[in-house]
């Protein structure tokens, strides 16, 4: 296998943008092509989960192909739920690693805003299983809000480290332009005060309004491609050390240990014996924070924590910006925003921003190797991608 | 001769219990004030809301455009009880809420206006106005409407309203919905919430002005993107061709 | 009304929800399976309250939770229970619990034991 480089990244803000569901794709993937100065693509993929169904474009990929005038090259479209974006990435990854193409482009979008907000979560509910979960009128914060009890009463994580969570994210995002929220909060605001219930009402209990990302859309790039390629582009080289990949049962509670995320565990383990380095190496990460929870929970699944220990981490304050390991400097997906099949190459973009050193007023210092976590549907299915400076 | 006209075409005046200012925490850790104001604070109101006439998205023209006269009718005594509510955040306006007493037991809920999104701050004011009708004035019930998907998720969903369907309502004629005495009580815990009274300090500086919103909604940059898209939900294309043929853009 | 679990004819595994092969013995295929009605008891594991609905609900809150069944298997249900504990004991019947236009769905709803 070869070595694969993330030569070029582009992004969209993320937001509610009134533009067709195409030209949320290939904006990105211009800023892209920009950045690294390379048009001759070999091959393109486009993660997206709602296009046919909301969106009423299908064969997503064949109109982004065309709208960037890069055919005659291939085009694939890869759904894969929220966990779309890295699964393309792991496709194109694929693509160059076994000597196929030598560049090619991945880029994901979404435009959930095209529907009301009752349609947008009836859309993202279809995840769940149709028979067993569907029916009963689940929705993705509901088997959150189900998760999150459980976790509370077995390991005592609290309201409080929830709403310290989407603090420290959302305070994050203030220093990301392309973050879909700018507004500060503060826990005294979310949680302490007496209006807070009326500020942060309950979304599927316990989980509150800011314990969950706002629904965005958005598109981001990122470039992958051969070494001899990558040198001459003059950019700084970021490789694409490890990909891990691993999934779980489909409905919720078949899970063998209702607490566990195994699903992450085991697609952090792969990821980590590809790049050949550890949770202890890594230097920032971004963990797919769709609900406040998840992060505290893959931030341990994933290795950098002890099980049950993520909020213990969190209180000491080891995940902020200026901690030992920033986990989502950009905001996450609480403040950054979720348009699905963008994000997990939204949290590919900002790894390698950071990783080249130029992410501005939110650099983390000497960042050297990067993660990043995208969960789909409920924890059953979830890539991991793994990042490394190489010079 | 045009004072008698003029008494002809006022309204009576009804005495009404003004509304004792309240104060919120807003999850961004700001005080928001919440106080009833005079009609010769409209103007500067009616400054704020003239440029979302414009804004498509989530029905912000239709409610502006209504607010608009509703504001101008009231400031000219051209509305019968009509009380106007603002918002405000270290003095900037952050929402404007009015409504008007259709008889003493019944109120007519007219317009809520968010100009600063997403802290809840339509959800506070909302609860203001009805702690106003049915607390403060001590009616039966107040007769609500939604032009927004969002006002309904909020208000008819929420709070449960009741329908009453057979009285068509002020704002545009359609079915009304009510909120009774007995569906605002066992809101009330949760969502009439805020604190009284206003701190001096705090109060003062509201009272002071009606500062320019900070970061308004406004119409999208680019008015002829949503051209592109077969299905608009903003409502912005049509609009945008429109402006387009005649030379506007 | 009975909602199904489904037992492998080889090995005799129990699944639900349905899946095309068995999940022990990965021998069987679709349709080696007997139908096996789910025990209407068991203990709740965990609950949640949901607000935010898709369109097609008219009420304000919604009660789901995850029962761990008399036989060992897990479910998903709708609860009618003013005041969840998770342990409680709980029994279920099966009735409508989602209407999309026209369509109606039915399952299982928990009730306190």
């Amino acid at each position: 296998m070869r070595d694969v480089y993330a030569i070029g990244i582009g992004i969209t803000s993320f937001t509610r943008l009134e533009y067709p569901l195409v030209e949320i794709a290939c904006y990105p993937a211009m800023m892209a092509m920009k950045d690294c100065g390379v048009r001759a693509i070999d091959h393109v993929y486009v993660a997206n989960m709602g296009g046919g169904r909301i969106n009423h474009q299908t064969g997503l990929a064949s109109a982004v192909v065309d709208s960037l005038s890069l055919t005659p090259a291939g085009a694939a479209g890869i759904e894969n739920g929220p966990a779309s974006g890295a699964s393309a990435i792991r496709e194109g990854f694929q693509a160059v690693a076994s000597g196929m193409c030598d560049v090619v482009l991945v880029t994901g979008a979404e435009r959930m805003r095209e529907v009301n907000n009752l349609d947008a979560t009836d859309f993202v509910a279809t995840l769940s299983h149709p028979l067993a979960e569907y029916v009963y009128g689940v929705t993705l914060p509901s088997l959150a809000g189900l998760f999150t009890k459980l976790y509370m009463q077995k390991y005592g994580v609290t309201a409080r480290h929830l709403a310290m969570v989407a603090v420290k994210n959302q305070n994050n995002a203030l220093r990301n332009e392309f973050a879909h929220l700018h507004q500060k909060i503060t826990v005294e605001g979310i949680l302490d005060s007496p209006e807070a219930m009326t500020n942060n009402p309950f979304v599927a209990e316990p989980l509150r309004f800011f314990d969950c990302c706002p629904v965005s859309d958005g598109g981001a790039c990122v470039i992958l491609a051969s070494k001899e390629v990558a040198k001459k582009t003059g950019k700084p080289m970021v490789r694409l050390a490890g990909v891990g990949q691993a999934t779980d049962t489909h409905a919720v509670h078949e899970r063998k240990e209702p607490t566990d995320l195994l699903a992450v565990r085991g697609a952090a383990k792969k990821c980590f014996q590809m790049a050949g380095f550890g949770p202890k190496d890594v230097n920032v990460a971004e963990l797919h924070d769709a609900f406040t929870i998840l992060e505290i929970v893959e931030s341990e699944e994933a290795g950098f924590f002890p099980k049950g220990e993520g909020h213990l981490a969190l209180e000491r304050g080891e995940t902020s910006l200026e901690g030992r390991l920033p986990i989502n400097p950009s905001g996450g997906l609480k403040g950054r925003g979720h348009p699905v099949g963008a994000t997990g190459i939204a949290q590919a973009y900002e790894i390698v921003l950071q990783l080249r050193g130029e992410a501005g007023e939110r650099q983390v210092k000497e960042a050297k190797k990067g993660f990043t976590c995208n969960f789909g549907g409920f924890g059953n299915n979830v890539v991991c991608l793994a990042f490394e400076r190489e010079d | 001769m045009s004072v008698d006209l003029e008494k002809i075409l006022r309204p009576i005046e009804n005495p009404i219990p003004p509304f004792p200012a309240k104060h919120v925490t807003l999850a961004s850790g700001e005080d928001m004030v919440i106080r009833q104001v005079t009609r010769d604070e409209i103007p500067d109101i009616l400054v704020y809301v003239a440029p979302l006439l414009h804004v498509e998205r989530d029905y912000y023209d239709v409610v502006a455009a209504r607010l608009y006269g509703e504001l101008l009718a009231y400031y000219r005594y051209r509305v019968q009880d009509e009380y106007v509510l603002v918002a405000q955040i270290d003095g900037e306006v952050a929402a404007v809420v009015n409504g008007r007493l259709l008889s003493p037991e019944v109120g007519m809920s007219y317009h809520t206006v968010a100009l600063r999104r997403g802290l809840r701050i339509g959800a506070h004011s909302f609860a203001a106005k009805m702690e106003y009708h049915i607390d403060i004035m001590k009616q039966k019930e107040v007769l609500v409407v939604a032009e927004s998907p969002i006002g309904f998720r909020r208000w008819m969903i929420e709070y449960k309203l009741e329908k009453r369907f057979d009285i068509p309502h002020e704002l545009g004629g359609v079915p009304s919905w009510a909120l009774t005495r007995e569906l605002f009580d066992r809101a009330r815990e949760t969502l009439v919430v805020g604190r009284r009274p206003v701190p001096d300090k705090l109060l003062e500086k509201a009272k002071a002005g009606l500062l320019p919103p900070s970061d308004p909604p406004t119409p999208p940059e680019d008015l002829l993107a949503a051209t592109r898209s077969r299905y608009d939900s903003t409502g912005t294309a049509l609009m945008a061709q429109q402006w387009k043929q005649e030379g506007k853009v | 009304m009975e909602i199904y679990a489904y037992r492998c004819k080889k090995c005799g595994e129990l699944h639900y929800p349905y899946r095309m092969v068995c999940k022990k013995c990965g021998e069987n295929e679709h349709n080696e399976f007997d139908p096996v009605p789910l025990p209407k008891k068991g203990k709740l594991l965990t609950h949640t309250f949901v607000y935010n609905l898709p369109g097609d609900y008219n009420v304000a809150k919604l009660g789901l939770g995850i029962v761990e069944l008399e036989n060992g298997l897990r479910m998903t249900g709708q609860i009618r229970i003013p005041e969840p504990k998770a342990g409680m004991e709980v029994r279920g019947e099966v009735e409508e619990v989602r209407r999309e236009a026209y369509d109606r769905y039915f399952g299982m709803v928990f009730y306190e034991a």
